[in-house]
């Protein structure tokens, strides 16, 4: 039986117009410039010449490595660390409220605001830091400023930042789960940890899905932090794809630097589908 | 799970949305200077027929004003916009706006945006949204060329007061295109050179050296003594490329066609002995730095070589007007010697013309821009400059001399002038100059690259740019 249509296709137009305008027709073109050398007002078509020299130069590559080491350890960590501060705070303790609000702070605070103090109490001689480890006798490390850890400062503030999202998700998850269950887990004579293991761990699998993938993502496309914090240096140690982009960009290299955004474009897309469709396949219903 | 493929679908669409963004901004853009492109052709006519006229006016002004008695301006009140970074001091050009607007009527808005490479974003995002100033102050030589200048900036070259800029000047604000001239000199020129305090100087019984190993040696006798024998400022990050540029003296005594052979494409930084040893100098000097360098600034840095607490200090001259408006006289204790190289009867000195101020082609505004700049570049203007601000070095401006109560250090670069060991930096004479090259030393000075890796480095970086210019490298 055929269904009479009440509306006529027409006014699907507007939203795919502004669909096709705004989305469609920008990729497109921003792939096709990503294979020319282009001013703005010229290009020239270069084949792969921009991404032989994306993958080719040292201070161009380094990005991409640096980008998945941001984006799987900003992620996992804060996975981790959210879920136990989330466990805790939903325990029956007597300031709860006050201590949830205190932990989302950081997030209330623009990433550019968090580098810029981060970046002054990380000061190797001056930061509050170093003169407190001094204190106590310990000579504190360049924090920013030695390559082989300022990444890793870089990250450890992204976690400290980004982790009261994380938590939010998780104390929504763990909420929520049916106090059913922690009656027959008890009944049965489980221990704490065999609850967490057991139950909750299983039951909040959704939410912990949902954070991988957005802080995921959000590692993926870092820029603001880092750029606050180190502007990628010193010299290349902290660059990430955007802010290559970023400077690829601000050298008047477009051609190049679309190039890097479709890289990066790649790269999401390459991680996040097969992820999500990994997580959701471990997902557990209620 | 329908709900999950919603949200991964929304992820996609937010990252399409970054690009298309971008995207959308670039196309505008391109439309928007085309556009303006077309209108300037018919403005500069007028500009031209405009400047015809007033060259006959103004020989005979210009005779009534060396009869004695200043020059008489004309006076017609206007407002214009003038955008430049917060490191270049104020003071010079204040004076110097507040004299115009007293002479010319014409009122100067002073707009600070950033400095080093997020200043060259938001000029270049300006000038191509077409919200740029009035007037934009921003570096002459290689990095004007970047601006596309033909498109952007007003061609003075035609006005008769333009002139007086001398040749070096000519050769550092043509932007690529010889025989234009797109702006005037903000101030005096400068050079990249070390300063050193004198005091210290004094009190360990050294003397300047005049090759580079001297200089090692004394690092090395300060250092044994306790003190920081140099200061390393890579908390702004463009303060650390000076030693590789300021050296270009030395590469230009090996090789006195490095620049054009460079531009070509056939000499190499990485194939080049000078070449590769002017990143071994960052090296070098890794061991003598402060403990903190990589997060110390421009200006604490300033503050460490006028109070002693660093001896030597590689930087741009203008670093001596920072120093001076929060020191006084003070400046006096700092001296300057070129960076060495090998041979000590060679002994040369890197100059750098100054930052430009640049008329926008895209202005309704631009005949009062001129009469600004002619105003800005009239001794009656370089006096009140000079008053306010002492000169980092010699002006641009023929047959205007440096005072007698300039820095000293400012005297000692004087000298080299005198006896001809001066050579325009790289970025005057050819376009080419990577744009990651304060990355690339800071990686040498950090001690993550050798000098060779950093010079073939540096070569792939100006690839980049040759290949943007749309030079033939192979």
């Amino acid at each position: 039986m055929n269904k009479k249509k009440i509306y006529t296709n027409w006014f699907l137009v507007p939203a795919v117009a502004i669909f096709v305008i705004f989305f469609i027709v920008p990729m497109v073109t921003s792939l096709f410039f990503s294979l020319t050398v282009w001013d703005l007002q010229t290009f020239t078509f270069c084949g792969f010449d921009n991404y032989v020299t994306f993958f080719g130069e040292r201070s161009l590559n380094i990005s991409v490595v640096n980008t998945l080491i941001y984006a799987v350890l900003t992620s996992g960590l804060k996975v981790i660390f959210a879920f136990f501060i989330a466990l805790f705070l939903t325990s029956k303790i007597k300031t709860k409220t006050f201590i949830r609000s205190l932990v989302f702070f950081p997030n209330l605070v623009s990433a550019v605001a968090v580098g810029i103090i981060w970046k002054a109490l990380m000061h190797p001689s001056k930061g509050l830091i170093n003169t407190l480890l001094a204190v106590i006798g310990i000579d504190g490390p360049n924090w920013l400023g030695d390559t082989s850890i300022a990444l890793f400062s870089v990250i450890f503030v992204d976690v400290w930042k980004g982790v009261s999202i994380s938590t939010v998700i998780f104390i929504a998850g763990i909420t929520s789960i049916d106090s059913s269950y922690y009656e027959a887990a008890s009944i049965d004579g489980a221990t704490r940890w065999q609850t967490i293991r057991h139950i909750v761990m299983p039951l909040v699998r959704s939410s912990t899905n949902t954070i991988i993938t957005l802080s995921l993502i959000g590692g993926l496309r870092c820029f603001d932090l880092i750029w606050a914090m180190t502007k990628g240096g010193p010299g290349f140690a902290t660059d990430v794809l955007a802010s290559v982009v970023y400077k690829q960009y601000a050298a008047g290299f477009y051609g190049l630097s679309t190039a890097g955004n479709v890289i990066m474009f790649a790269l999401i897309a390459i991680i996040a589908f097969p992820l999500t469709k990994f997580l959701n396949s471990r997902e557990v219903y209620n | 799970m329908k709900r999950k493929l919603v949200s991964v679908l929304l992820c996609a669409a937010m990252v399409g949305a970054t690009l298309a963004g971008a995207t959308t901004v670039f196309a505008e853009e391109e439309a928007a200077t085309e556009e303006a492109a077309a209108e300037e052709t018919t403005d500069e006519a007028a500009a031209e027929e405009e400047a015809a006229e007033e060259t006959t006016e103004e020989a005979a002004e210009e005779e009534a004003s060396d009869e004695g008695g200043e020059k008489e301006w004309e006076y017609k009140e206007a407002e214009l916009t003038f955008l430049i970074d917060p490191d270049t001091p104020s003071q010079g050009y204040q004076a110097v706006f507040d004299l115009c607007e007293e002479k010319t009527g014409i009122h100067i808005e002073t707009e600070i945006r950033a400095s080093g490479g997020e200043g060259d974003n938001i000029v270049k995002t300006r000038l191509a949204s077409g919200d740029m100033a009035d007037l934009c102050g921003y570096n002459s030589g290689a990095k004007l060329g970047e601006l596309n200048p033909e498109e952007n900036f007003i061609d003075i070259s035609g006005e008769e007061w333009a002139s007086r800029l001398n040749d070096m000047w000519r050769q550092a604000a043509n932007g690529g295109n010889e025989g234009a001239i797109y702006g005037i000199p903000y101030a005096s020129t400068m050079s990249s050179a070390i300063l050193y305090n004198k005091d210290i100087y004094e009190e360990y019984g050294l003397e300047v050296p005049h090759t580079w190993d001297d200089f090692l040696a004394n690092c090395q006798t300060l250092q044994d003594a306790g003190e920081v024998a140099m200061i390393g400022s890579i908390g702004d990050s463009w303060t650390i490329q000076c030693t590789y540029l300021g050296d270009h003296y030395n590469v230009l005594a090996e090789n006195p066609n490095f620049a054009e052979e460079f531009e070509a494409g056939t000499a190499k930084y990485a194939t080049t002995p000078a070449g590769v040893e002017s990143f071994q100098k960052l090296a070098d000097l890794q061991p003598f730095f402060n403990e903190d360098y990589t997060a110390t600034t421009y200006a604490d840095a300033c503050d460490m070589l006028v109070n002693g607490d660093g001896a030597h200090y590689v930087i741009l001259t203008q670093a001596l007007s920072s120093i001076y408006d929060l020191y006084g006289d003070d400046v006096n204790k700092i001296g300057l010697f070129g960076i060495p190289g090998n041979d000590p009867e060679n002994h040369g000195l890197t100059v750098w013309t100054p930052t430009g101020i640049y008329g926008n082609a895209k202005s309704d505004k631009k005949e009062d821009i001129l009469r600004f700049m002619e105003f800005y570049t009239s001794d009656e203007a370089l006096d009140a400059f000079t008053e306010a601000q002492k000169p980092d070095g010699p002006y641009c401006i023929e047959g205007y001399e440096l005072p007698e109560d300039a820095y000293d250090a400012a005297k000692d670069a004087q000298a080299y002038f005198d006896e001809g060991k001066i050579s325009l930096a790289l970025e005057f004479q050819t376009s080419v100059k990577g744009t990651n090259c304060e990355y690339i030393c800071s990686e040498v000075a950090t001690g993550q690259t050798t000098a060779e890796e950093a010079a073939a480095a540096y070569d792939d970086d100006c690839k980049k740019q040759a290949t943007q210019l749309g030079l033939d490298w192979e």
